[in-house]
């Protein structure tokens, strides 16, 4: 069966990619964003190759090398039992990814899929969906996550599970938006009345309306799904040592500020630098896409 | 400098700089901080040091001790024991008054007693069996007789920890908890000091009580204040602005150096408070007595002692500042990799891959560090190692049975009274087993049996051989690995004197042996 | 009339919030493997406590009537004893709010009061340099973590310049007590107290700034965002043909309206702050009840938890009421379509 949206769209769609690559590129954020994103990316991938100590981000211990500032052979300066600061940031860059791209990827589709259902049907699926995101989102969401994560024991599952139990609701309530809208549209009413599966209009119909908002979105979460990781490892909430985790090293080398300052103060950058290019992503898709109420 | 000057141009400037008036106070006023919440200011209640650290200001008992552990008079001038140990008498001072001015009598011990034993927590656990309801009585006014249930040779040694109440002052409050309401925000003492704020999770002020029947030393301490402070960076801003006059002795090296440098003074005192590595004797692989020696051999205690954690060497599970009682004899354990791989492969689990479980506290950093430590020795010997670190509360839970306790696990224990017996009825009795004490799960008839022996026995003689003999047992059998006895560390305003270790928990921090030696 | 029945509805609808939010901290207090009882009790409790505490909370009976017990405890003000403080959590909370209370305030006042202005004239003067650094400081405020901004301030202003403390809420040696409203600010006003009150200040400021700089940044951009928005509007180019002079038509006409966006935005932005404020306490050792939240997560103090986050959401929610409140007192459309 035709999609009866991408007929519609079709004769435009080459200048149309052709108009939104052309603006992405001159998106100074957009660019610099991208860059940030891919530079995490690949170093989070390649992390044992390019580390100068690979071996220090499990339990390695040189206590004569312990609290030295940064140097041409220890990059960020080393940790209280000696261990090199830019190897485990590194490696604290892999999971705080990882993090992101589990809770995103258990989000996104089950808040896609409920915003859909709740937005394409109405009556008691959309009421029971919708009044539940509303509820959820009118509590706190870190505070609920923190308590999620104190009630398990705390590592990197929990803290994925804790956020990836809150995080659909926003997905949800943007799909729900965006199909109210579309659902509406002549060309759905088209397909229903040419028989078209249930299955079929939400997902070949309706759902490429929402890819757009759905990418502007996710590359923003990404970024704050990455500060609420490490915030509750700051708080001793997330993945515990020896494993690195960048929130978990800002708390550990906040014992001893302001004398040896590179062992907070460093990781907190990683984990600046990492959740401003999402950031900046999301803002270039945003202004490429035209999709101005999705934050 | 630059930014300075940009900051004084603006209006808020005098609120930016001003300073705090340090000399304004005219009274001595001692600021100390501590890193564990006072839980309680009821006597029969306190058990850690924090909370001793509030009620040997607030409270005075019977005797109290001196830094080399010998007993000395407090409310009672003079004491007498029966030939058969079995019966003391305590003769109160005829000066000695609560801080409310009404006297000290020997109905206010009998009170006192009978409460703590009634409410069976904190200080009671020393006495269980040696006092029961009915024990002690009052020969008259001022005389009072301990009437032991079995013989309990270090019974003298633990008469300080009990802290006398003024019955006349609790009882209008007793309601039907025997005033533990009342005396969880209230004191009703006899000690140098008088409660002025107490605020659970915060803070504790105490203020001198004039009148305090055994006097202060010259230039005494006013007002002491801790304040409960739970990070290092904290300690160490309340340094640089001058707010801070003492630190408690568990901050990191690092702090330290930085208030050194700012100008306090740093005191190293050895104590008796001793740094194991609690082995579970009773699960895999630590029930193997060659897996137990592979891990204290592969312990390396120079680097924890010099770089980690200050400390001197620990031989056997009794510190030498026991003097008389310590094994000498017992060889100072050794770091040697080598001889660590030769037990594993005497023992049963060689030959195959060995998992091990490492236990230390949340948020402490010398015991993430050591456990560190001992992880990357561990592996080095074949070891898959598992770190499981968990709160003071949870380690006391997992400490309750047998399998939930962890094979390996970091504990600091003090003795709670100055007797060899403190070191070795709470650690390794078997009548002890299932608390944060005793990780070991020994359950050894032979231990109990000495233990027991000893505790019974008057003569000296027989004593200082029967510990010896313990110490040797244990040491042999690899009950834990023996990591330090603790050099406290303190620092202190240049101007506050008098900080001694006292080997009873936290007689230390008992103010009125302070003072404060500057204009 | 009109507004009172709006009233009405956001009142009920806040209601309905609160009784999800028991249900979600019942859930997740009952669904925490092994006993409840147990747990909340702590190591020391004897059986016979558990399984009198146990028949209290009716863990014996049917789920739906467990819940019944749960929420009428939450009526009456009951939370369960703290492990960690062996008190009430009620009384905990009740000690340590005032103090959480007078930081989120602060904080949100001066989000409001800097953010704002600051929109408007990245608004007035757009694509130029106020506009720029808008921009940045609201991007930069927020990716960076809240924890990164407060340890920053921390060694600039309390370890390098020396010119703020870095700690608690008063200096140690301070003799006072907030022991009329618990907020330091107004009870030194209250007992003439201006040292205390300047104090206080010093205290408060770099908490403030960590806290607030986030949201700060965010009502700037949606400010600026809405100004934008209402200054192409049709009434505000009339005014300018009528010859409406710039900084009536930029206040009067512009701004009111404009400070719809940035309202709704402080709603969503106040469940970050709460969150954010943990971090925030626990760094500069703030006496409040996110430290002893933070402390109580830690050491497992389950009853504390939930009461600090029972008291956090019932906060949030309250204060989302009020600022709904306004946001329909202040757009009149509002109050017919919803916020949202």
């Amino acid at each position: 069966m035709a999609h009866l949206s991408e007929l519609a769209a079709e004769p435009q769609r080459l200048s149309n990619a052709y108009q939104n690559w052309y603006r992405f590129s001159r998106n100074p954020s957009a660019v610099i964003g991208t860059a940030i994103v891919i530079i995490c990316i690949l170093t989070a991938i390649f992390a044992p190759l390019i580390t100068p100590y690979p071996e220090h981000v499990g339990a390695v211990v040189n206590f004569r090398e312990r609290h030295l500032p940064p140097s041409a052979d220890y990059w960020f300066g080393t940790d209280n039992v000696g261990r090199d600061i830019f190897t485990r940031v590194v490696f604290g860059m892999r999971i705080s990814l990882l993090l992101a791209l589990v809770v995103l990827a258990t989000a996104v589709p089950v808040g896609t899929v409920l915003g859909l259902l709740a937005g394409y049907y109405g009556g008691w699926v959309e009421i029971v969906i919708m009044r539940f995101t509303d509820i959820a989102l009118a509590i706190p969401g870190l505070v609920m996550v923190m308590a999620v994560a104190a009630v398990l024991s705390p590592d990197l599952l929990t803290s994925m599970i804790a956020i990836a139990a809150l995080w659909w609701t926003w997905h949800a309530r943007l799909i729900y938006s965006i199909t109210r809208q579309t659902r509406v549209q002549d060309y759905i009413e088209a397909a229903e009345t040419l028989g078209a599966s249930k299955f079929h209009i939400l997902f070949r119909e309706i759902l490429p309306n929402c890819v757009s908002a759905l990418a502007v979105k996710t590359s923003l979460d990404a970024g704050f799904v990455i500060l609420i990781g490490s915030t509750l490892s700051f708080l001793g909430l997330g993945i515990q040592p020896p494993t690195p985790d960048l929130g978990t090293m800002v708390a550990s080398g906040a014992a001893f500020l302001p004398s040896y300052w590179w062992e907070s103060v460093l990781p907190g950058c990683a984990i600046l630098f990492v959740s401003l290019g999402f950031n900046l992503l999301g803002d270039g898709l945003r202004d490429m896409f035209d999709v101005e109420d999705v934050r | 400098m630059i930014a300075r000057k940009l900051l004084a141009s603006v209006a808020l400037s005098t609120m930016l700089t001003a300073t705090i008036p340090l000399s304004a106070w005219a009274q001595n006023v001692v600021t100390m901080t501590t890193g564990q919440i006072f839980r309680s200011i009821d006597p029969a209640k306190v058990t850690d040091y924090t909370d001793y650290m509030g009620v040997v200001n607030l409270y005075d008992g019977l005797t109290s001790v001196e830094p080399d552990g010998s007993i000395v008079p407090a409310l009672a001038e003079s004491w007498e024991v029966s030939p058969d140990a079995r019966e003391v008498t305590y003769k109160l001072r005829d000066d000695a008054t609560f801080s409310d001015g009404s006297p000290v009598e020997a109905g206010d011990v009998v009170y006192s007693v009978e409460r703590l034993l009634r409410i069976n927590q904190g200080p009671a656990s020393m006495l269980a069996g040696v006092l029961t309801p009915g024990s002690v009585t009052a020969v008259d006014n001022k005389t009072v007789k301990f009437t032991l249930a079995k013989n309990f040779a270090p019974f003298l040694a633990v008469v300080p920890a009990i802290f006398i109440l003024n019955e006349e002052a609790v009882k209008p409050h007793e309601g039907d908890d025997d005033a533990q309401s009342w005396l969880a925000t209230n004191a009703a003492g006899a000690g140098p000091f008088t409660l002025k704020a107490y605020d659970r999770g915060t803070r504790l002020t105490v203020v001198r009580n004039e009148d305090y029947y055994k006097g202060f030393p010259e230039n005494p301490i006013d007002e002491v204040r801790w304040i409960v402070v739970n990070d290092e960076a904290s300690v160490r801003a309340m340094g640089a602005s001058g707010e801070l006059t003492m630190t408690g002795p568990f901050q990191s090296p690092d702090t330290y150096d930085a208030l050194e440098g700012m100008g306090y003074k740093i005191e190293n005192h050895p104590t008796s408070s001793t740094l194991y590595l609690k082995l579970n004797n009773q699960v895999t692989p630590t029930d193997d007595v060659h897996i137990r020696r592979a891990i204290a051999l592969a312990t390396d205690y120079e680097t924890i002692r010099e770089v980690i954690f200050p400390g001197n060497r620990l031989t056997t599970p009794l510190p030498d500042t026991f003097k008389q009682f310590h094994a000498d004899d017992v060889p100072e354990p050794k770091y040697d990799l080598e001889a660590a791989r030769a037990e594993v492969a005497k023992s049963k689990y060689a030959g195959q891959p060995i998992s091990i479980t490492l236990g230390f506290l949340t948020g402490i950093k010398y015991q993430e560090e050591i456990s560190l430590l001992m992880q990357a020795n561990l592996e080095q010997i074949g070891f898959t190692v598992t770190q499981a670190v968990n709160p003071w509360n949870r380690v006391t839970e997992l400490a309750t049975k047998v399998e939930t306790t962890p094979a390996v696990n970091q504990i600091f224990f003090s003795a709670t009274y100055p007797s060899p017996d403190s070191m070795f009825h709470t650690q390794y009795h078997s009548s002890a087993a299932g608390t944060w004490a005793s990780m070991e799960w020994i359950n050894d008839p032979e231990v109990d049996k000495l233990i027991e022996e000893a505790r019974g026995t008057g003569e000296l003689d027989k004593q200082i051989d029967i510990y010896k003999e313990l110490q040797h047992k244990l040491v042999d059998m690899q009950s834990d690995v023996f990591l330090l006895t603790q050099v406290s560390k303190h620092a202190l305003n240049k101007c506050l004197e008098g900080l001694s270790i006292i080997p009873m928990r936290s007689f230390g921090y008992d103010f009125s042996r302070y003072s404060w030696n500057c204009d | 009339m009109e507004f009172a029945s709006f009233l009405l509805k956001r009142a009920l609808w806040s209601l309905l919030v609160l009784f999800g939010l028991s249900i979600i901290i019942f859930a997740i207090a009952r669904g925490i493997p092994g006993d409840p009882a147990r747990i909340s009790l702590g190591p020391a409790a004897t059986p016979e406590q558990v399984q009198l505490l146990r028949d209290r909370l009716g863990l014996d009976r049917p789920l739906i009537e467990q819940f019944g017990l749960f929420v009428g405890g939450l009526m009456q003000g009951d939370l369960g004893r703290s492990l960690l403080t062996e008190r009430s959590v009620t009384a905990d909370i009740r000690d340590t709010f005032a103090a959480t209370f007078e930081l989120v305030l602060v904080t949100i006042t001066v989000a409001l009061v800097c953010g704002a202005p600051m929109g408007v004239a990245a608004a007035t003067w757009r694509n130029r340099w106020p506009d720029h650094v808008v921009q940045f400081v609201s991007i930069f405020s927020a990716v960076t973590p809240t924890f990164l901004k407060a340890l920053l301030l921390q060694i600039l202003a309390g370890y390098v310049l020396h010119i703020l403390p870095t700690t608690g809420r008063l200096p140690a040696g301070m003799d006072f007590s907030a022991d009329l409203t618990g907020m330091l600010l107004i009870d030194s006003v209250l007992r003439g107290r201006p040292d205390v009150f300047f104090e206080a200040i010093r205290h408060l400021l770099l908490p403030v700034i960590a806290l607030s700089l986030a949201s700060m940044g965010q009502i700037a951009r949606i400010t600026r965002a809405s100004m934008i928005d209402v200054a192409g509007q049709d009434y505000i180019e009339a005014n300018r043909a009528f010859g409406v002079p710039e900084h009536v038509r930029v206040f009067k006409y512009a701004l009111r309206p404009s400070f719809v966006p940035p309202l709704t935005i402080l709603g969503l932005q106040f469940s970050a702050l709460i969150g954010n404020a943990f971090v925030v306490e626990l760094i500069f050792a703030w006496p409040g009840m996110a430290a002893y939240g933070v402390r109580a997560i830690l050491q497992k103090d389950l009853n504390a938890v939930m009461g600090v986050v029972m008291v956090s959401g019932v906060f949030f929610v309250i204060v989302n009421l009020v600022i709904d409140i306004l946001v329909g007192y202040v757009d009149p459309r509002v109050r017919i379509r919803g916020r949202r």
